[in-house]
């Protein structure tokens, strides 16, 4: 199939300006409505590299995780995967896409099923997507792939609910990994452990990343976690870009408000890294009723009429992509 | 890192550290249940009542002193032992034909917990299929089931089976397949809104994207995590199927004589309340006592199996 | 004489013969106009204590403390009735999940009225004052309208400000706050933070701060307490505990943030996982898990004892260089 071979010069995962709208039913006697959870967002992911996507609640950005991982179909727009469009998919290519798209969830407890052991747990995706593989075959590539992620291998026979939330990430990390993805999309995978245990399952993310060429969708709200861990930094606001570029020019110099006042919001340990900025004021906007053109104007110290008025779209700035019409003045 | 502090550690993978196990493991979930079941002083007695009405109803053979049908034309309607006249062999005397109460007691037991057991089994699988359907396609699949479960629920129950029975007609087989569609809404309901709140879980959606097909997802892996309340309304609804095969028998729907069925029993004496009070007493008795049990262990497994009533 | 005086405060669960001990012999005191921060992992007992001072430990837990005061009076001793009074009007709580927190049947209005009633009084109209008053203190946008509204219709940062406003509704001398911005956005959280700081100090509050977020608490308080397995490891001022720390478990739980690391190298992490009620070591329970640990750490337990001005817990504590001390040269492993 087309899309499992890489081709020089074309991007392993591509989406173009994906789209994906939600219709609500308001109850009976008022107009339905469409939360556009999703508006427009277009990135390319390379090989063995690391796309960070930041954003607050309802930035979209689990909404897009959906979206790569096939359990949704956008409303409009592509995906792409080694060049290949995967929009309809047969059943025999969509197995192979999973095997080479794989998820990491955010909350360790819930993406685990309680009633399985973990051996059972890990040996699910392949016993439904490597045919080939014999009973005995399977329970090595288990044990394998537990070992590669730092289970001991009496793991194999006990349930999820015996483990820490560390651990059972790294199952899940397992789990993500056992069918050798080239993609893993990891929706905030560490934002539910301690700060001792968040650093072991980032340290096993990158070596993993490193030893098996896998490139991440690394989606977070934690500022500190992106620039440690990304090569790419997305911010998203409202289901749409605000800025993209790399992590470093964009934590040394952001352009956005928006970006701005992420960073400027986040605390910091060392005093001499704390910016006395006021702190952003008002809520994030619903996204059933979105405000007028740039969806950040209300919140945004800089906002002007045209602002209110025109919606600014993603455009060349330094190097990167910014979306707001006074980036020149404020940059 | 300390070396020593882990000594039983595996060598090391080239990747990952090795994470430290943990010493003392917490008690299995079962293991849990019973804990709590145990304390739980009504349960536990109902489940030792129902221990004892299983070993009756499995070894009825062997333990009833004569056979339930065998009538003794020279003892008509003789008192329990301990009254006057009674005739000693029949411990807890004979009804309007002759025959030993307690024998037809022993072999009742057998064929009250088999209609519990085979009514709940029935009604489950069919609920659970229907409701697991319902909840996991939703859409007109679940407007349509759950809609007709609710005008099932909107007949009251006993009218129903009556209904039912009528069509297919008197028997026991019929009475139970009756039992096991006034029962069904339960099921479905049940299983449904487990259905919808595991849908929703993250653990759902990984086997989705690891490629698991509608039936894996369905049975494989939702409805384990749906168990714990059917169980609980398994075990209750063994009481209530043996109260309506009684209800049904009473009427002569159900079990037909010379069945020794609690229910049908209780029909047969109905014109003996005045002057034999032990013809209907016991029967009696034995439907309370047995629902009575299946209730106190029904709700100790609720106790038990819900997170929310732990601690 | 400090606000809140806590002395030994011991909280344990399970049986009598094999107690839990969720919160081991910790002391603390918080002082009018002071921020004090609790910091640990989840499983350090930082809620737990505080929920002991507030007298919400239910049953099968038990309290012991030799002193727990509060503004001098013996919150131990003093019968339940008359604590209730103290730590529902003196001492106010507020926890991390603003929407369990508020009681989805009733408006905003009528929760703070409510709060209102039982320790102020007042007519129906001053209370209904008071609310709108205090909607504007903490911040709300065209409070009026929000009066009536239910907490469905509330974002989570609106509805944290509306429990922060029940909490100081009736001017209590102690804040509690349990992870008060942890189910909120970046924006969202310094708001509240902001908010949280600027009530303190208007009215001479005292703050206990209580989160998992160094960061945050290295901002916003005054003194830092760092907890690990139900007991205190360090405690001392806040601009000096981060700079210097004296406790291997503070230098390391630091060097575990991203943002200590320099560029994609790998975190320094800490092995293991913090243990919990089955697996607690006999020594230090940090032992397993400590880079420094020898012998004598795996089998006796330190007490917290004076540093340079700092209480640790450690029979090593750390110099400026970040070096254990007072360890026989060549002894760590």
């Amino acid at each position: 199939m087309s899309f499992l071979d890489a081709k020089p010069g074309v991007p392993l995962l591509e989406s173009d300006d994906l789209v994906r709208h939600y219709d609500v039913n308001r109850g009976i006697g008022k107009p339905g409505a469409t939360v556009k959870a999703l508006d427009g967002v277009s990135f390319a992911l390379e090989t063995q590299k690391t796309l960070a996507v930041v954003g607050e609640s309802g930035c979209g950005k689990s909404t897009l995780g959906r979206q790569l991982t096939l359990i949704e179909k956008p409303t409009s727009g592509a995906l792409k995967l080694n060049g290949t469009e995967v929009g309809d998919l047969t059943d025999k290519e969509a197995k192979q896409f999973r095997r080479t798209v794989q998820m990491i969830f955010q909350n360790p407890y819930g993406s685990l099923n309680p009633r399985k052991k973990v051996g059972q747990i890990l040996a699910e995706p392949v016993l439904l997507n490597m045919d080939s593989l014999g009973r005995k075959e399977r329970e090595e590539r288990v044990r394998a792939t537990m070992a590669k992620v730092g289970l001991r291998p009496e793991f194999y026979q006990r349930y999820p609910h015996m483990f820490s939330g560390g651990q059972r990430q790294r199952i899940a990390i397992a789990r993500a990994l056992i069918l050798e993805p080239k993609v893993i999309v990891a929706d905030e995978p560490v934002s539910a452990l301690d700060v001792s245990v968040q650093a072991q399952v980032l340290n096993l993310m990158m070596d993993l990343q490193e030893e098996m060429n896998v490139a991440y969708v690394f989606i977070s709200h934690d500022l500190s976690v992106v620039r440690h861990i990304a090569d790419d930094v997305m911010v998203m606001y409202l289901g749409r870009v605000a800025e993209k570029g790399p992590t470093e020019e964009i934590f040394a110099k952001p352009l956005h408000p928006y970006t701005r006042a992420l960073l400027a919001s986040a605390p910091k340990i060392d005093p001499t890294q704390r910016v006395k900025t006021e702190p952003l004021t008002g809520e994030l906007p619903s996204p059933i009723n979105p405000p007028s053109g740039c969806a950040f104007h209300k919140r945004c110290p800089f906002a002007t009429e045209e602002c209110a008025k025109v919606r600014p779209e993603l455009r060349n700035f330094e190097g990167r992509e910014v979306a707001c019409h006074r980036v020149e003045e404020i940059a | 890192m300390t070396e020593n502090t882990t000594p039983s550690a595996a060598p090391a993978s080239n990747v990952a550290q090795e994470v430290v196990e943990p010493v003392g493991a917490p008690p299995s979930p079962l293991r849990e249940t019973w804990a709590y079941f145990k304390t739980n002083r009504g349960a536990f007695t109902g489940l030792i009542v129902i221990g004892f009405i299983l070993f009756l109803a499995l070894t009825a053979h062997w333990i009833a002193p004569f056979d339930p049908i065998a009538q003794d034309r020279t003892a008509f309607l003789k008192p329990p032992i301990w009254m006057e006249g009674a005739d000693p062999r029949y411990i807890l005397g004979t009804d309007a034909v002759g025959r030993d109460i307690l024998s037809r007691l022993i072999h009742g037991a057998q064929l009250s917990v088999s209609i519990g057991v085979a009514v709940v089994i029935l009604s489950m699988i069919a609920g659970i299929v229907l409701g697991m359907v319902a909840g996991y396609f939703r859409g007109w699949i679940e407007v349509a089931v759950m809609r007709l479960m609710d005008i099932m629920l909107s007949l009251p129950s006993l009218i129903m089976a009556l209904a039912i029975v009528a069509i297919l007609g008197p028997g026991l087989e019929n009475a139970m397949l009756a039992i096991a569609i006034v029962q069904l809404p339960h099921y479905v309901r049940l299983t449904r809104a487990s259905v919808v709140s595991e849908l929703n879980k993250e653990y759902v959606i990984a086997s989705q994207i690891a490629g698991a097909g509608h039936v894996r997802q369905m049975f494989v892996n939702i409805l384990p995590n749906c168990m714990a309340p059917l169980i609980v309304q398994g075990t209750l609804g063994i009481s209530s199927a043996i109260l309506d095969a009684a209800a049904l028998g009473f009427l002569g729907l159900g079990a037909q004589p010379p069945l020794p069925e609690w229910g049908t029993m209780l029909s047969e004496a109905r014109e003996f309340v005045g002057s034999a009070w032990w013809v209907i007493t016991f029967p009696g008795l034995c439907i309370l006592v047995t629902v009575l049990a299946f209730n106190l262990m029904g709700d100790g497994l609720r106790d038990a199996l819900d997170p929310k009533m732990k601690r | 004489m400090a606000l809140l005086e806590v002395k030994n405060l011991t909280v344990e669960f399970g049986s009598e013969d094999k107690p839990f001990r969720a919160v081991d012999s910790v002391s603390y005191s918080v002082d009018r106009g002071e921020v004090l921060g609790i910091v640990g992992e989840s499983g350090s007992g930082k809620s737990v204590s505080s929920l002991a001072v507030m007298g919400l430990i239910d049953f099968p837990g038990r309290v012991t403390a030799d002193a727990l005061t509060f503004d001098g009076q013996d919150l131990l001793t003093m019968p339940a009735k008359r604590r209730r009074q103290i730590t529902g009007k003196d001492i106010a709580m507020i926890f991390q999940d603003p929407m369990s927190a508020l009681n989805p049947c009733f408006t905003v209005e009528a929760q703070i009225m409510e709060a209102l009633k039982v320790h102020e009084g007042g007519n129906k109209k001053q209370r209904r004052e008071r609310t709108l008053d205090l909607l504007n203190q903490v911040g709300i946008p065209d409070p009026k309208s929000r009066m009536t509204a239910y907490p469905h219709q509330l974002s989570g940062g609106m509805s944290q400000r509306i429990v922060i406003a029940m909490a100081i509704a009736c001017n209590p001398r102690l804040l509690i706050a349990d992870e008060p911005t942890t189910a909120l956005d970046v924006t969202i959280q310094a708001q509240i933070i902001d908010l949280l700081l600027k009530l303190q100090e208007d009215s001479d509050m005292g703050l206990l701060l209580i989160t998992h977020d160094l960061a945050l608490v290295s901002e916003a308080a005054n003194r830092i307490q760092v907890m690990y397995a139900g007991q205190l490891f360090e405690s001392g001022p806040a601009d000096s505990i981060f700079a210097a720390p004296r406790h291997p478990y503070t230098q390391a739980l630091l060097e575990a943030l991203p943002e200590r690391s320099e560029g994609h190298d790998r975190l320094r992490t800490i092995p293991g996982v913090v243990p919990g009620q089955y697996d607690r070591p006999a020594g230090c329970l940090l032992a397993p898990r400590c880079r420094y640990a020898n012998e004598n750490c795996v089998k006796a337990r330190p007490e917290v004892s004076d540093f340079n001005g700092r209480d640790v817990r450690c029979f090593y504590p750390l110099n400026d260089q970040g070096q254990p001390t007072g360890m026989a040269t060549g002894e760590t492993v």
